[in-house]
């Protein structure tokens, strides 16, 4: 089935299976293997990207409903060599062991901030709680979302976000 | 030891460093740099770290029990320093000046601001070769230049971009995908497979049926998976061969009954621990490229040699001929010692004449992994008039702890391990009995520390509350190491334990000396009336040796304090006639981001002058008890079954006067 998705801000060309879910035509068809396989259930958060501003599971997402919509993957946070803040944050506080979880949650963090630019705590654990993370970087996955709110705060002008 | 097995100063002056161990997340690749950058004098970016290519890297047993910084550590300063000293001789006929007055600087060697030269230079003509002497003088530390200097992992941009390769990410031309038919159990073998409907499927390449392995290779997974689905397949079950008990006596002092008989107060407690999964985030992958002259093998694993060796007997090549190049993996914490998805790709691969990625499925990976095998702990002490451990026995109950399979040789080491406590008890016999399981078992983080340390930690805080002695006191009375007392004076002083906390709420304690590396933990819990337990904060104070990363190790503690957690609190892996009943995160949950405890407080206060040990396992080992004890300082109820569930503690809440 002939598609054209737009990911990551470019026009993509693909010829799935209708039933394909985005996840393998991102895999297989794109080669953006940053988004990665965890469950294929939407119950872990390893394949989430953002789809017209929300992160989703991919997984679950059948790439035939995702024809007219904005998809951004992990690929295309950062701008050219420079690192979207949350990526920045995340090498900062070191919230990574193995990294297999790191994609999904840094795409659930960007996705947070974009709608909330101020979260406490209990917003980021809430927004981030479809990430599993087994390797056990909870907590310092936590600081590095704060840490991105508080240099994103900064880069506009306002206040850091920890003193409203 | 050959200098050019470890070191290579390459054209351009960057240094390249070989080791057999592998990256797990756990952070060797950024602590050997920086051992490598250090001693050679050069910024650590100059260091380029190969792990575990079996083609580049001198041969090494595997990747366990912590052990990479401790073993790889000094073989990789004994060559880096000897490879600097070779540098400095070169640069001496160079420059025609004495070695002596020569000084390394940022990849270069010359006499202060004079002259210098560059190791791109001295190595221009010939590499540098040689045998490194045992006593190799290292650099003094009033030089060091990376070591004990925290630094993000080399890894960190890649993994942040999404550009990171894991083994299910390579992707060679002609690269087709595979997908396994499972016997209804394990150890089920096809005795005929009908694959008329599956040939003639969309993507279809090969239906391969060899030896134990039925599977399908396709152009895509979607119909490599739908194919096999339509394979059918009768299979038949092997008998159940009763396997024997093995008894291991780990310790066995004379007189410990008599003891026992004759002691002021005497206690006995059981203590239970389910089968637990890795529960890996990423289930197994690789990718296989077997040609008629070789095999190319990409998959995350701890015995890269190993693995090799495995492959190549699977599809009847000789091993010299197959290299297995490690590829980043999510995290196992032990259970990629088995080869079995690497084997099950070579097989597709050989008959499909492609190279083949076979990833297991979510339910695969549960159903199909090694586990954790249950244990059952019974142990019986008894103390003399003043409060004094004076005997004490202890039984072990449990299966293997590793993919190898049974040895009586190795296991005391393995489903023994921290089976005998660490306090001076004047009479003790500590028997292991390593009993068959239904399930597949194998290596998993600490092995059976975890266990055998819940049961230890538990029950000493029972002897102590028993006696009316403070857990603490109790256990420094009874330890004469001083670098255990150390940590758990330094924890009891950070967490302010003893305090008084509000209703509801405990702090409990738990310590452990783990293959050389001392942990003392202390736990603060919130026990709600419903039984649930919510852990508020853990603090740790660790003494591994030297440390290279300080903020590497935290992290390392950190995450194995975290994960043990949610074993303490929520898993168990549900089996019935030998199949795993629990195959998805819904059914096997393990902690998410509401779980996670506020803070997790980790101290790194290692013993510069002791040998580093290994960081990755030993913080998961006391969390168990150091929770089982908060609860009970909480609320009365003395859990002794994990995973400590609301039903288990309400059941064993006392009601409190
Ligand atoms: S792979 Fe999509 S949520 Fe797990
Ligand atoms: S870092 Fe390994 S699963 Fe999260």
């Amino acid at each position: 089935m002939r598609l054209v998705l737009t990911v990551n801000g470019a026009r993509r060309e693909v010829d799935p299976p209708p039933a394909a879910p985005l996840l393998s035509v991102l895999r297989d068809d794109l080669g953006l293997t940053g988004t990665r396989f965890g469950c294929g259930s939407g119950q872990c958060g390893a394949c989430y990207v953002i789809v017209d501003g929300r992160a989703v599971a991919s997984c679950l997402m059948p790439v035939r409903q995702t024809a007219d919509r904005e998809i951004t993957t992990i690929e295309g946070l950062a701008n050219g060599e420079t690192l979207h803040p949350v990526q920045e944050a995340f090498i900062a506080e070191d919230a990574m062991q193995c990294g297999y979880c790191t994609s999904g949650m840094i795409i659930s963090a960007a996705a947070l901030l974009a709608r909330d630019a101020a979260p406490d705590e209990a917003a980021i654990r809430d927004a981030l709680a479809g990430n599993l993370c087994r390797c056990g970087v909870y907590g310092r996955a936590i600081r590095a979302v704060q840490r991105a709110a508080g240099t994103m705060a900064v880069a506009v002008g306002s206040p850091p976000a920890m003193h409203r | 030891m050959k200098l050019e097995e470890r070191i290579r100063i390459e054209p351009d002056g960057s240094v390249t460093a070989f080791s057999g161990k592998i990256e797990f997340g756990q952070g060797i690749r950024t602590a050997f740099a920086q051992l490598v950058a250090n001693e050679l004098d050069v910024p650590v970016e100059r260091v380029r770290v190969v792990l575990g290519d079996t083609a580049q890297v001198p041969f090494d047993f595997g990747t366990f029990g912590s052990n990479s910084v401790a073993q790889e550590a000094p073989a990789l300063r004994l060559a880096a320093a000897f490879a600097r000293r070779s540098l400095i001789r070169r640069a001496s006929a160079h420059l025609g000046l004495p070695a002596a007055r020569l000084d390394t600087r940022g990849g270069t060697i010359g006499d202060g601001d004079g002259k210098r030269v560059s190791y791109a230079d001295l190595v221009r003509d010939a590499p540098l070769t040689g045998a490194v002497p045992d006593n190799e003088p290292l650099l003094p530390p009033e030089r060091w230049g990376s070591i004990g200097k925290p630094l993000s992992r080399v890894e960190a941009r890649d993994i942040v971009t999404g550009r990171a390769r894991y083994s299910a990410d390579v992707r060679p031309a002609r690269l087709a995908r595979g997908a396994i038919a499972r016997p209804p159990a394990r150890g089920g073998r096809a005795t005929r497979v009908d694959d008329q409907a599956a040939r003639a499927m969309p993507g279809v390449i090969a239906v391969v049926h060899d030896g134990d392995i039925v599977g399908v290779v396709a152009e895509r997974e979607e119909q490599a998976r739908a194919a096999a689905d339509a394979l059918e397949i009768d299979w038949e079950m092997p008998k159940s061969e009763p396997s024997e008990t093995q008894v291991v006596a780990m310790r066995e002092d004379a007189g410990t009954d008599a003891a026992l008989a004759s002691a002021a107060l005497t206690r006995s407690a059981t203590y239970t621990l389910p089968s637990i999964a890795s529960a890996s985030i990423g289930p197994s992958a690789a990718v296989v490229d077997v040609r008629p002259d070789g095999a190319t093998v990409y998959a995350g694993t701890h015995r890269p040699f190993g693995l090799r060796d495995a492959v190549a007997g699977s599809v009847g090549l000789p091993k010299e001929s197959v290299r297995v190049m490690p590829q980043m993996s999510s995290g196992t914490y032990g259970r990629s010692s088995a080869p079995d998805v690497s084997v099950e790709a070579a097989v597709l691969s050989k008959h499909a004449r492609r190279p083949v990625l076979v990833q297991w499925s979510r339910a695969e990976e549960f159903a199909y992994s090694p586990s954790r095998p249950e244990a059952v702990l019974e142990v019986t002490a008894g103390l003399d008039a003043s409060g004094n451990m004076v005997a004490w026995r202890y039984d072990e109950h449990t299966n293997v702890h590793t993919a190898a399979g049974p040895d009586p040789r190795v296991a005391a080491m393995t489903s023994g391990r921290n089976a005998v406590p660490p306090y001076t008890i004047p009479s003790a016999r500590v028997v292991l009995f390593v009993e068959p399981t239904p399930l597949r078992t194998a290596n998993f983080r600490s092995l059976a520390a975890a266990e055998n340390v819940f049961a230890i930690e538990s029950f000493v805080d029972e002897l102590a509350h028993a006696s009316q002695q403070d857990p603490l006191a109790f256990r420094l009375r009874h330890s004469g190491d001083p670098r255990l007392r150390r940590v758990m004076e330094r924890v009891a002083d950070v967490s302010g334990y003893g305090k008084k906390l509000p209703a509801r709420r405990g702090h409990g304690f738990a310590c452990t000396l783990y293959h050389g590396t001392y942990v003392a933990q202390v736990a603060e819990v919130e026990v709600a009336a419903s039984g649930a337990v919510r852990v508020l904060r853990v603090w740790c104070v660790v003494d591994p040796g030297l440390v290279i990363n300080p903020d590497g190790v935290r992290n390392q503690v950190e995450g194995g304090i975290q994960q043990s957690a949610s074993w303490t609190l929520l898993e168990e892996l549900r089996h019935k006639n030998g199949r795993v009943a629990t195959t998805s995160w819904d059914t096997y949950p393990i902690a998410t981001f509401r779980d996670a405890p506020e803070s997790i407080a980790v101290l790194v206060e290692g013993d510069s002058g002791a040998p580093s040990t290994g960081v990755g396992e030993p913080g998961a080992v006391p969390t168990p008890a150091a929770i089982a004890n908060a609860v009970f300082a909480a609320c009365g109820a003395r859990v002794r079954d994990v995973p400590l569930t609301p039903q288990r503690v309400r059941k064993a809440a006392q009601p409190v006067a």
